[in-house]
């Protein structure tokens, strides 16, 4: 049992490590986000404080964009894209493997740019901050559990990365409202007791996500 | 292709919506509200919201048929969602054209980014994309499924857009058709209930149009392929 998809995340973790391509590009990408976002607003710091967990996951939810369509491109350039429809494998699994790899390199790309952002504004480390180990969990997921299924779809088109974008951008919205509302509680340090149940729904979105997402893949791989 | 059955609806299409046009503008009392303009503009909540329970229906539509074209792979099931998503989408255009409208003689702004406009926004971007992802596509199976696959994921945000009054505080009015609180004067409900009786129709006609259109258009495809083979 998941082996393909064990296999698969293997694979792309080893293409990751060895060239970083991705994890790079989208972390000077989210610099980036960050110093166009500081001058195109130039706001005090207090209402720099408020805006800065939407700018976070702005700068996650970018980012990621580009790491997602790296997912699929990749396997499209050689025909590896048809070979892994040929695998004797249900396609449920690949999706797996496919999923883990972004979400890894998803994870690994938010740890090394949270340091920055606390950084860059200012924000005071407390234990509290634990609680956003969660949150990020919890959105990343969704994120990436609809992307990658997106990011399968969008490779057969034209016009893969702006499609993708149209697709996935609408589709993950509710998700990253709610983050940007969970991370806002941390960051805050006001957790009030909308706190669970919102992150409890978040979940409820990834699983519904994640569980359509395995089942339909079998039929975005066949021809 | 012109049959009986779409010439007799679109006269009874007809007749509703004059019907319709007297219920709301003469038959129906005005409403007490302190504001002269929204007494008027109260009037669109008849047209506003049919259309968004239409747009509703149609995106319910597009969810099964996708379902339907997976299990069963009859290609009629295919031009049954696009024709749904394009109505849908319409509708829904519909919702957020009326809505303005109705803001700004009411709340003094045309729009406001209020979770309930917002998730309508969102919905309605979500099937513009789905219609978007077939123009990028080959002709085919691969696209038949492609946008299947979205059908289905798209629907699950509509839910969220549908309870978005209540999880969030909201400024939009409440629901009062499904709700225990509101609930709406004898000849309002009658009004209300033919409006939307009537846009049923509407979506009823327009579906056998639209997916006569796309049958045609498929037929027309097929000969082209086959001489171009010859």
């Amino acid at each position: 049992m998941m082996r393909a998809a064990l296999a698969i995340l293997k694979k792309d973790l080893r293409m990751e490590f060895r060239s970083k391509e991705s994890i790079l590009a989208m972390w000077i990408f989210s610099l980036l986000i960050f110093v166009i976002f500081n001058f195109t607003f130039e706001v005090s710091r207090l209402v720099m404080l408020e805006i800065a967990p939407g700018l976070l996951w702005v700068a996650f939810v970018f980012s990621g964009m580009f790491g997602l369509n790296q997912s699929f491109a990749v396997e499209k350039e050689n025909g590896n894209l048809r070979a892994m429809a040929l695998m004797p494998v249900d396609g449920g699994e690949i999706y797996v493997g496919k999923f883990l790899s972004a979400t890894l390199i998803m994870l690994m790309f938010e740890a090394l740019i949270f340091p920055i952002f606390i950084i860059f504004y200012d924000l005071q480390l407390s234990l509290e901050m634990f609680k956003l180990i969660p949150v990020l969990l919890a959105g990343t997921i969704g994120f990436t559990s609809l992307g990658t299924i997106l990011s399968a779809v969008a490779v057969h088109t034209r016009n893969q990365q702006i499609l993708l974008s149209l697709l996935l951008w609408p589709l993950v919205s509710p998700i990253i409202i709610w983050s940007v509302t969970l991370t806002g509680m941390v960051l805050s340090g006001e957790i009030t007791q909308a706190f669970y149940p919102l992150l409890m729904r978040v979940g409820a979105f990834d699983v519904i996500f994640f569980t359509l997402a395995y089942m339909l893949f079998d039929f975005i791989l066949e021809d | 292709m012109r049959s009986k059955i779409d010439k007799s609806l679109l006269i009874v299409l007809l007749l509703a919506f004059l019907a319709c046009i007297y219920l709301i503008f003469q038959w129906v009392p005005q409403i007490k509200a302190s504001n002269p303009a929204e007494q008027i503009a109260q009037r669109i909540f008849y047209f506003h919201v049919p259309s968004a329970w239409l747009g509703f229906l149609a995106f319910f539509v597009v969810f099964c048929s996708s379902i339907a074209y997976l299990a069963t792979r009859n290609r009629k099931y295919e031009l049954i969602s696009v024709a749904s998503a394009e109505i849908g989408v319409l509708f829904i255009t519909l919702v957020l054209i009326t809505g303005p409208i109705w803001a700004k003689p009411v709340w003094g702004i045309w729009w406001t980014w209020d979770v309930r406009l917002t998730s309508s926004l969102i919905l309605w971007l979500i099937y513009v994309a789905f219609i978007m992802l077939r123009r990028y596509l080959p002709d085919g199976s691969k696209r038949a499924n492609l946008s299947a696959v979205v059908g289905i994921i798209g629907f699950m945000d509509v839910p969220i857009v549908y309870y978005s009054i209540r999880w969030w505080e909201t400024q939009h009015p409440k629901a009062v058709m499904a709700s225990s609180e509101g609930s709406l004067a004898a000849p309002m409900f009658f009004a209300f209930m033919f409006s939307l009786a009537t846009f049923t129709l509407l979506y009823v006609y327009l579906m056998r149009k639209r997916f006569q259109l796309l049958t045609l258009e498929d037929t027309l495809n097929k000969q082209f392929k086959e001489m171009e083979i010859l």
